[in-house]
């Protein structure tokens, strides 16, 4: 049981830091698919800063600055340029998901994996069984209480509420839409790297191209699952973390009896599921098309 | 006209944005960015045989293009493409399986339909969902990218593995060479004759049928569409059957052409280019030919570089995710400054 909780704390934490991520985006108004980009770049400076720097601290910071950068540079295209969001933000993914392949075979000249002398700091033997999670995992109650602080019972947390969804009202009472978004995508920044971080050097101390596989977008569909609160975000997470761990039990405890390819599916199948009964419990989409004409615009 | 040139020419510029990006990228990364992008133009367009490299990938692309163009218009994002193309190859691949030693004038026409099935199957669901209960497509579209491809990798090592496959990628056993479309080519008569077909059905739906008017008015205004008393809920359904039935017949195409087997994770980056190349096109099923016709010869470079050149295939994902990432923006500068000339005539 111990072991089935430790492994859901583990692919959980990086899926809600980013999910946090998500969360604070959305609440300004800004559906951010490039979260995998985020993430996988996060993953990836720690692990290489790491091994340049031998210091975890630095390489985290080094991590969170590189994500900070790629988030802004969304946050021009969206909002200076006007881009549409989601195709912008799937670009930023795919720069990503490209540029740290490229980084990963400049420095090594292959694509196998790179494996960091050191990982996220460990909370230690205080904790009995639990000694091996990162402090990541430690921090997360209180980063998720915060974040519930933060946009539920603070000033800025209205604000950006404000900017998000009423951007003119917003505007009206001398808020700065526009660069309320440039600050909730900047912090998005620095929480994806976490969990990129976390990802990466939490258990494992490794980097391998295109390690994030679909997580991003997973921490994407949490959003939309907990409907962008903090709390109801992360238990999404929580929830298809949970789906994946019992997934490998089963593949454990049967073999090949099922077919495991499949069982690795059923957290995008029960992301499809939430994300369906979540518009159900809140009306959805309306069916009418539309909400995407500005991509033709003559 | 002036209109068009306009847009044409604001395409152009933020492609070029996009590519300083890209050689910005590399010269970080540790290559030499003028090097890279020598490489990838010489592989794309200048060496030897380069066109006909470019219309074996670009075709494909087209296809699923026009198909995503399609859904665009109507103002549904579906970015399934990939599972679609994925889904197509494997019910194309079932069916050449179950059908394996009859006559091909009978299979190669049945497997064409079955994979234009399933790929419109892999599309109608999400339609469905969004259509019914208001479930955003483009998530459920892109957790159904995920789903195909882990059902691509179960198919590949399990009911269709091939058992003298060795490789670290799990296959399909080949396909008989009778029922093969063309050699590892991609092109033949019945290859471009299909891609033809398409252009045609594709360019006088959009423009020549009231579901085409229909489509084109529901993506800019769907109240205002359903209010004038038009399905929008059977127009979104009819758009994602199609746009999933065209990524599903690329998918077979890949499949009983060059291929001639499936393989898991095969062209993992077909439906986004797909995307990108309908959104470059502005979603004209014409210039979807074209710009599909550009990203298929950049599609070959990703081959061409490592072997040729010693860079990595990486390059060619960077220089597609850079381009998504400005097609869709909208400078005001540019704009003033189309205008200001628009002015001075």
């Amino acid at each position: 049981m111990i072991d089935l909780i430790i492994s859901i704390l583990r692919s959980g934490t990086p899926l809600v830091y980013v999910t946090l991520a998500g969360v604070i985006a959305q609440r300004a108004g800004v559906w951010n698919l490039g979260l995998e980009g985020l993430m996988i770049i996060g993953a990836c400076a720690t692990v290489l800063g790491i091994i340049v720097t031998g210091n975890f601290y630095v390489a985290m910071a080094i991590a969170m600055l590189l994500c900070m950068l790629a988030s802004a540079l969304l946050w021009f295209v969206i909002d200076r340029l006007k881009a549409n969001p989601i195709i912008a933000g799937l670009g930023l993914t795919g720069l990503g998901i490209g540029g740290t392949a490229l980084a990963v075979q400049a420095i090594y000249g292959s694509l196998s994996a790179v494996n960091a002398p050191i990982g996220v700091p460990r909370i230690g033997p205080l904790f009995g069984p639990f000694a091996p999670l990162s402090i990541f995992v430690l921090a997360l109650p209180f980063v998720v209480f915060g974040m519930w602080v933060l946009l539920r019972r603070t000033r800025f947390g209205l604000r950006l509420a404000a900017a998000g969804e009423h951007p003119f009202a917003a505007r009206s009472v001398g808020v700065n839409p526009s660069r309320m978004r440039l600050v909730a995508l900047l912090a998005g920044g620095v929480l994806a790297a976490i969990g990129g971080a976390e990802l990466a050097a939490g258990s494992l101390n490794l980097f391998a191209q295109n390690m994030t596989s679909g997580r991003g977008f997973m921490a994407f569909a949490a959003v939309i699952f907990g409907a962008g609160h903090p709390i109801g975000a992360t238990l999404a997470a929580f929830f298809f973390s949970v789906v994946s761990a019992l997934g490998i039990r089963a593949q454990l405890s049967f073999g090949d009896a099922l077919p495991h390819d499949l069982l690795q599916a059923l957290p995008y199948v029960a992301t499809v599921f939430g994300v369906w009964l979540s518009g159900k419990l809140r009306g959805g989409l309306r069916a009418a098309g539309g909400g995407f004409g500005e991509l033709r615009d003559n | 006209m002036q209109d068009q040139v306009a847009l044409i020419l604001r395409t152009l510029v933020f492609i070029i944005i996009a590519i300083l990006l890209c050689a910005v990228i590399f010269q970080i990364a540790g290559f030499s960015a003028p090097l890279m992008l020598q490489s990838v133009v010489d592989g794309a367009f200048l060496r030897q045989g380069a066109l006909p490299q470019a219309l074996r990938w670009g075709i494909p692309l087209f296809i699923t293009a026009a198909g995503v163009a399609l859904s665009f218009r109507v103002g549904f994002f579906n970015i399934g493409a990939q599972g679609q193309f994925y889904m197509g190859a494997i019910f194309a691949a079932v069916a050449a399986e179950l059908m394996r030693g009859a006559p091909a004038p009978i299979v190669v026409p049945l497997c064409l339909l079955s994979g234009m099935l399933g790929g419109a199957l892999w599309a109608l669901w999400p339609g469905l969902l969004r259509v019914r209960s208001g479930t955003d497509e483009v998530i459920t579209t892109m957790m159904g990218n995920f789903i195909a491809g882990l059902i691509l990798v179960w198919i590949t090592s399990g009911p269709l593995k091939d058992p003298s496959g060795s490789g670290q990628q799990a296959s399909s056993r080949p396909l008989e060479a009778a029922y093969r479309l063309s050699t590892s080519t991609g092109i033949s008569p019945i290859i471009i004759g299909i891609a033809v077909l398409v252009g045609v059905v594709m360019w006088l739906l959009v423009n020549r049928t009231a579901f085409g008017v229909l489509a084109g008015l529901s993506g800019r205004n769907g109240t205002m569409v359903a209010w004038q008393g038009a399905r929008i809920d059977r127009l979104g359904l009819w758009s994602f059957a199609i746009s999933g039935a065209l990524a599903g017949l690329a998918g077979t195409i890949e499949f009983m052409g060059p291929n001639g087997r499936i393989a898991s994770g095969f062209l993992p980056t077909h439906g986004f280019t797909a995307i990108l190349i309908a959104l470059v096109a502005n979603l004209s099923v014409i210039g979807t030919a074209f710009v599909a016709l550009f990203f298929g010869g950049l599609a070959s470079a990703a081959l061409y570089l490592p072997v040729m050149a010693g860079l990595p295939a990486a390059a060619i994902d960077i220089i597609n995710a850079a381009i998504a990432l400005f097609i869709t923006a909208k400078s005001a500068t540019l704009e003033r400054l189309f205008k200001l000339r628009r002015a001075a005539r």
